[in-house]
Order: structure tokens, then sequence, then C-alpha cells
């Protein structure tokens, strides 16, 4: 559904990725692994489009993603959850969840979703009035993925949702993202540092370093690759 | 001076303050959306504030004239007007300046945008300024009616009597109504919580659908045609010539700083501040020294409150 062809992009006119080919299929829960500074944000970055690649084609359910604004983005289905949660901190849960609603798609669903989000995650029920500031970090990161689901995309970008964050919280937020991906239609890209999780719960990854596909395939073959093992499981 | 007198005059003081502190309020609320959800800080706004009024004076004579339409509530239907006319005028502006030095293009610039905002806005006021002598004269005009004239008489058996004038009285209650409106606006609709949305977090906004760019246009919209409002509803009560928009530039950016920056509520608590701090002095202080007594407030207030009294600081609210 979402295929980016020899994507070259960067800021001020430097390019980060190069030459990146990238595909996820309808109902894929795909990652995305690699060191800090590889470019895994600057890529969800080309794919909502806050930047604009310098070269090659990103298409989505059939539609060239390049010929459509950023903004617009969201409404055609795809949900970019930021790296560092970035839920608007002066508004209240219920309002961010609004917002994540903003889509025609999630205004239409938004009672359903409502629903399910707060079944996924009870405690942004029980504080909806309380301002999304004010909440701890891993609080956050919920509120930022409900408000993602809450937009009823298609798909869900996932960036490094278990930064900064106690192992026990992670592991809930991983524990609900195979929930959501189980329970739902939604395809997943998951960018994340924690190369196991990440390849556990993943059927397919690619790993980037330094702004290049230097691997990809699925999640056995991944495990058992040699640099994988040596570079990020410690094996 | 004996202290009956004494009583009366700041009892006199503390209800014009009131009066006129309300209109000051809701041009305040304007200049405060604006940095609020574009972080622009608009040198241009006093000239905002003058063209509302040249309008509201311009269209209550063409009605007169051409439609034998009169009436001492007119000025005051007509300065409502003004507010949607100087949005227009405000979105085509962003358009074709703002968004220039402005949001996704002025993060591209040195600092920001800012230096470009503040050579823009700066140049605009300077435009609008020359642009209001060329066509509209340097002799002040008015859009008096009798209501300017009329006051309410409240007395006391000990003799304290205190005037309330009725045009002023109608101004502030159709400033606090606006006020009020926006107000809710910006706190329940979808569209005031887009604009806070792109406020708190320009790239999260993008990332939900928000257009951040259209969300820029229309608070400065909005902004430019608030304190046109209050401009028109200032018009009827007092005098003016192109160059009042320097006069109450400082005014509005007083009430603001006092208010909290971005905040809705404090930017009107702060203006009306303003307005009573404004004719208080008056009343204690010599004449000259009445716009002295803001810039020292100003000051005050930077010095500090830096977040200002009566709002949080950043938040569109
Ligand atoms: N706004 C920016 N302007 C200029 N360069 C940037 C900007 N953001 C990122 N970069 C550079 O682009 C490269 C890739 O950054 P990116 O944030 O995509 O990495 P990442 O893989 O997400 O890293 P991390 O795991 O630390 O989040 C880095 O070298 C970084 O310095
Ligand atoms: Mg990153």
């Amino acid at each position: 559904m979402l295929k980016l062809s020899n994507v070259y992009a960067g800021y001020g006119g430097v390019d980060v990725l190069h030459e990146l080919t990238v595909e996820v299929q309808a109902g894929e829960f795909v990652a995305v692994v690699g060191p800090n500074g590889a470019g895994k944000s600057t890529l969800f970055k080309t794919i909502s489009g806050l930047i604009t690649p310098s070269s090659g084609s990103i298409e989505f359910l059939g539609q060239d993603l390049l010929a459509v604004s950023a903004a617009k983005r969201a409404h055609l289905g795809i949900a970019h959850v930021p790296e560092g949660r970035q839920v608007f901190a002066s508004m209240t849960i219920y309002e961010n969840l609004e917002m994540g609603a903003y889509t025609r798609a999630g205004q239409k669903h938004w009672q359903d979703n409502l629903e399910k989000i707060y079944n996924w995650f009870p405690i942004l029920k029980e504080r909806q009035s309380q301002l999304a500031g004010t909440l701890s970090g891993g609080q956050q990161q919920m509120l930022a993925i409900a408000r993602g689901l809450a937009a009823h995309p298609k798909i869900l970008l996932l960036d490094e949702p278990s930064m900064g964050l106690s192992p026990a919280i992670a592991d809930e937020i991983f524990e609900r993202l195979i929930d959501i991906h189980k329970n739902s239609d939604i395809s997943l890209m998951l960018v994340e540092q924690r190369v196991a999780e990440a390849l556990h719960f993943a059927s397919r990854a690619y790993v980037l370093e330094a702004g290049r596909i230097i691997l990809s395939g699925d999640q056995d073959a991944l495990r058992d690759d040699d640099r994988i093992r040596q570079a990020y499981l410690g094996m | 001076m004996d202290i009956a007198q004494l009583i009366e005059n700041l009892l006199q003081s503390l209800v014009a303050g009131v009066l006129t502190g309300s209109t000051y309020g809701l041009m305040c609320v304007g200049l405060t959306i604006i940095f609020g959800v574009m972080r622009v800080i608009n040198f241009a706004q006093g000239e905002f504030m003058m063209l509302g009024m040249y309008f509201t004076y311009f269209c209550v004579n063409f009605l007169t004239r051409q439609f034998g339409l009169e009436g001492i509530y007119l000025p005051f239907v007509v300065a409502m007007l003004a507010g949607p006319v100087i949005y227009l005028f405000g979105d085509l502006l962003h358009r074709g300046l703002l968004n220039k030095v402005s949001g996704q293009q002025g993060s591209k610039l040195e600092a920001g945008g800012h230096y470009a905002q503040l050579v823009l806005t700066l140049g605009l006021a300077l435009l609008l300024q020359n642009a209001g002598l060329y066509f509209f004269g340097s002799t002040p005009v008015s859009v008096s009616t009798s209501l300017s004239y009329t006051a309410w008489e409240l007395g006391s058996p000990e003799g304290i009597s205190v005037f309330i004038n009725q045009a002023q009285s109608l101004a502030a209650i159709l400033a606090v109504g606006v006020v009020l409106i926006f107000g809710f606006l910006i706190a329940k609709s979808r569209l005031g919580k887009s604009l806070r949305a792109a406020a708190d977090n320009p790239d999260a906004a993008i990332y939900m659908g928000i257009d951040v760019e259209r969300a820029h246009r229309i608070a400065f919209g909005f902004g430019v045609g608030i304190t046109a409002i209050g401009g028109g509803l200032l018009a009827s009560y007092a005098p003016f010539q192109p160059y009042i928009g320097t006069e109450y530039v400082i005014i509005m950016y007083a009430g603001v700083v006092l208010g909290g920056l971005g905040s809705i509520r404090g930017a009107f608590l702060g203006g009306l501040s303003i307005g009573i701090l404004q004719q208080v002095s008056a009343t204690l202080l010599p004449n000259q020294l009445q716009n002295t007594v803001i810039f020292v407030c100003f000051l005050a207030v930077i010095l500090l409150r830096p977040n200002g009294f009566f709002g949080k600081s950043g938040r569109v609210a």
C-alpha cells in the first residue's frame, strides 16, 4: 500500500536518505531499525510530508504522494506518531483525541474509535479532561498512539514509542501495539532502537544505516543474520 | 480639592476606565490571537484599528447620504461590519506578504523569520499610515451621535454623582460580547481547537491533517478583524486621524504583555486594566503623564512578571 522508490531526502539541500526503497503491504507490521542518526525519523517525515524528497517517488494506495500536501496526507490515511510524542501539551486528552480525529475518516468513525481507544488505554478515559502536558511520559506516549488511531488511519507510523520509558511501560506499549495490529486492519510501521522487540513483533524489517537500507527481510532471516546478531542483538 | 470631590473624581475615572478598557481589551484580544497562533509580533496592529475607525466613518457617512439611514445605533452596527471586511483584508495580506516570512516559509529564514516579520509589519504600519494620510487627510474626524454626549447620572445622597457615557457603555457591552463569542469559538469549536493545536505544535498539527498555513491565515484575519471592530467602537466616541494607531499600539502591547502573551482571557483583562490605569492616573497625575504611566507599567511587568498576570504565556485559550 505504501511504496518509496529510490528516495533521496534531507535537510537544507543535504541528503540524509540515499536511494531508499521501502514497501509496506496492507495489514503488515514492518519495523525499521538502525542506530542514532541513521535517518529513521527523516524517513517518517518524508512519508508524512514535512520533508520533500530531492528525488525518487512515494506511492500510497496507488496515488502519487508527492503531489499531495503534507496536511492532506493525513486525510488519505497516514497517521504519524512522532518521535518524542509531540502531544498538544496545552490541550486536554480528549481534545488531543479530537484533533487526531480531524481527518474525514476520523470524524466519521469517532464514536467507535473512541470506544476502542478507551478500551486499549483505560487511563486516557480516566484522565480525559487533564491537560496532556501534565501527563507522565508513558501516558503521553499512549496518548500519542491513541491520537494517531483516532484518525482512523490505514497506516500508523510509530517513531520510537519506547523512547525514554521504563522497560515495564515500554512492554505495555508493545503489547498494546500487538493488540492493535491483531484487532484492526491498520498497517503498522515501527521505528525502534529496541531491535530485539521490534524483530519479535514485526513480520518484516529494514535495517537503516547512514541513510541507506543495508539489509531487509522477514523476522527469522534477520534474527539469524550474523551482522544483526552482533550489532543489535548482542549475541 | 475636598475628599468628596476626590472620591467622585476617582469613581468617575474608574467608570470611564472600565468602559474604555473593555474596548482596549477587545483590541488586545485581536493582537494576542495573532501572536499566539503565528508567533508573529504585528507592529501594524494599530493601523488595523485605524482602518476599522475610517471604515466606520465612511460607511456611516455613505449610508446616511445615500440612503438617508440615520440613528444613534448606526455607527455600532457598522463597527461590527468592520470585522468581516478587515478580516478579508487580513486574509489577502497573509496570502501576499506575511505568509512569506512566517510559518513554514519563515522557519527557513534567519531567526525563524522574526527579523523579516519585524521589518514587514513595521513597513506595513508606515504604509497604511501614509495611505491613510493620503486618502483620508490629516484632519481629525469623529463618528459621534447624540449617544456620545448622553450620560446616565448616578448620584448619592452625599452629593457624589457619576456620569456613565452611553456611547462608551454600548461600545463596552459590544466589545465584551465579541470577546465572549470569540473566546467560546476558540475554546469549543472544531476550528478554534485546530487553531490552538496549530499554535501548540505546528508539526504535530500537520500530522493530524490540519492545514497550519490556513490556520495562520485565519488567525491573522480574526486578529486584525477583531481589532478593527474595537477601532470602530472607539470611533463612536473619540476623534481620530491616520496616525492614531501609533498611540494605541502601545496600549495594546501593554495590555497583551500584562495579560500574558497568547492568552485571550489575559489579553482582555490586560486591556481592561490599562484602560482603568490610564483614566485613574489622569485624575491623580498631570495629563501629559497619562501614557507614561502605561509605559512604566509595561516595563514593570516585563521586569517583574514576564509571563503576565492573567494568563499562561504562550497558550491560546
Ligand atoms: N532538522 C534537521 N536539520 C538538519 N539536519 C537534521 C535535522 N534533523 C535531523 N538531521 C540530521 O539527519 C540525520 C538523520 O536524523 P534522524 O533524526 O532521521 O535520525 P534517526 O535515525 O531518527 O535517529 P534517532 O534514533 O536518534 O532518532 C542526522 O544526521 C541528523 O543530524
Ligand atoms: Mg529519530
